[in-house]
């Protein structure tokens, strides 16, 4: 059985440091080069960010946080769910510079980064129930 | 995260220091507005070699310097941009609009 964690965390911007450090000191059985613990670390806080920003705005909620390892094959899934206002338009969402907040100075490149930055990456959102952001890393370096 | 300045004429090197994400920027972004409102600088560089994370909350808020300090006809640079922050910037393009200076 793989190794895994699931924690419940307050919508703080403060725990997003926590979240990306978290997810990370649970990969290094799998030895991921310092440039895939970065890419990870990159990722997992856009997703918390989306959360904490976008999904319950100011009025604060729960940010489920999932990981799993597979030391012997080398690969990390995680999962950021949240039960906030939730997306209407996915694929519109992970074009990138979309954002819904531009004269918040938000760049709107989020979703494009966890593509670019993991190997997969899915989102699944109901408008009014949530969303759960889904990435997966494998670790191919030496 | 901080920063420290260095004042020469009309220039301005600001050395952020530190993870620049949602929870920190809002504290930098107030901190470099009030240099920018403070003189009107011809340019301003980022030296980020002390800055160990970035994500797109805080390319949002370079980018939003770079246009504060256009609508002022100053510019922005950046300098000894690490690698995880060389990462999330090229994803964006962002150095076509704020290049890096030696």
């Amino acid at each position: 059985m793989n190794n895994y964690f699931d924690m419940k965390m307050l919508s703080n911007g403060k725990n997003e440091a926590f979240a990306r450090s978290a997810v990370a000191a649970f990969s290094l059985p799998c030895s991921p080069t310092v440039e895939e613990i970065n890419d990870l670390k990159t990722a997992v806080s856009e997703a918390v960010t989306n959360a904490v920003v976008h999904a319950y705005k100011e009025d604060g909620g729960i940010i489920e946080l999932y990981c799993e390892v597979d030391e012997a094959a080398r690969w990390v899934s995680v999962s950021v769910t949240d039960f906030g206002c939730g997306i209407p338009n996915v694929e519109e969402a992970k074009e990138p510079f979309y954002t819904t907040r531009p004269d918040d100075e938000r760049s709107g490149m989020g979703f494009t980064i966890i593509e670019t930055f993991t190997d997969e990456m899915t989102v699944r959102s109901k408008v009014g129930e949530g969303t759960t952001v889904t990435m997966r890393k494998v670790f191919k370096g030496c | 995260m901080n920063l420290d300045f260095k004042i020469n004429g009309n220039d301005i090197c600001v050395r952020l220091y530190g993870e620049i994400d949602e929870y920190t920027a809002r504290t930098l972004r107030a901190d470099i507005d009030k240099l920018i409102e403070a003189q009107g600088f011809r340019t301003m560089t980022f030296d980020m070699q002390n800055v160990t994370f970035i994500d797109s909350t805080g390319l949002g808020f370079v980018l939003g310097r770079y246009k504060k300090l256009r609508g002022k006809r100053a510019e922005l640079l950046l300098k000894n941009v690490p690698s995880q922050v060389d990462k999330v910037f090229r994803t964006s393009g962002i150095y076509s609009f704020v290049p890096i200076v030696e």
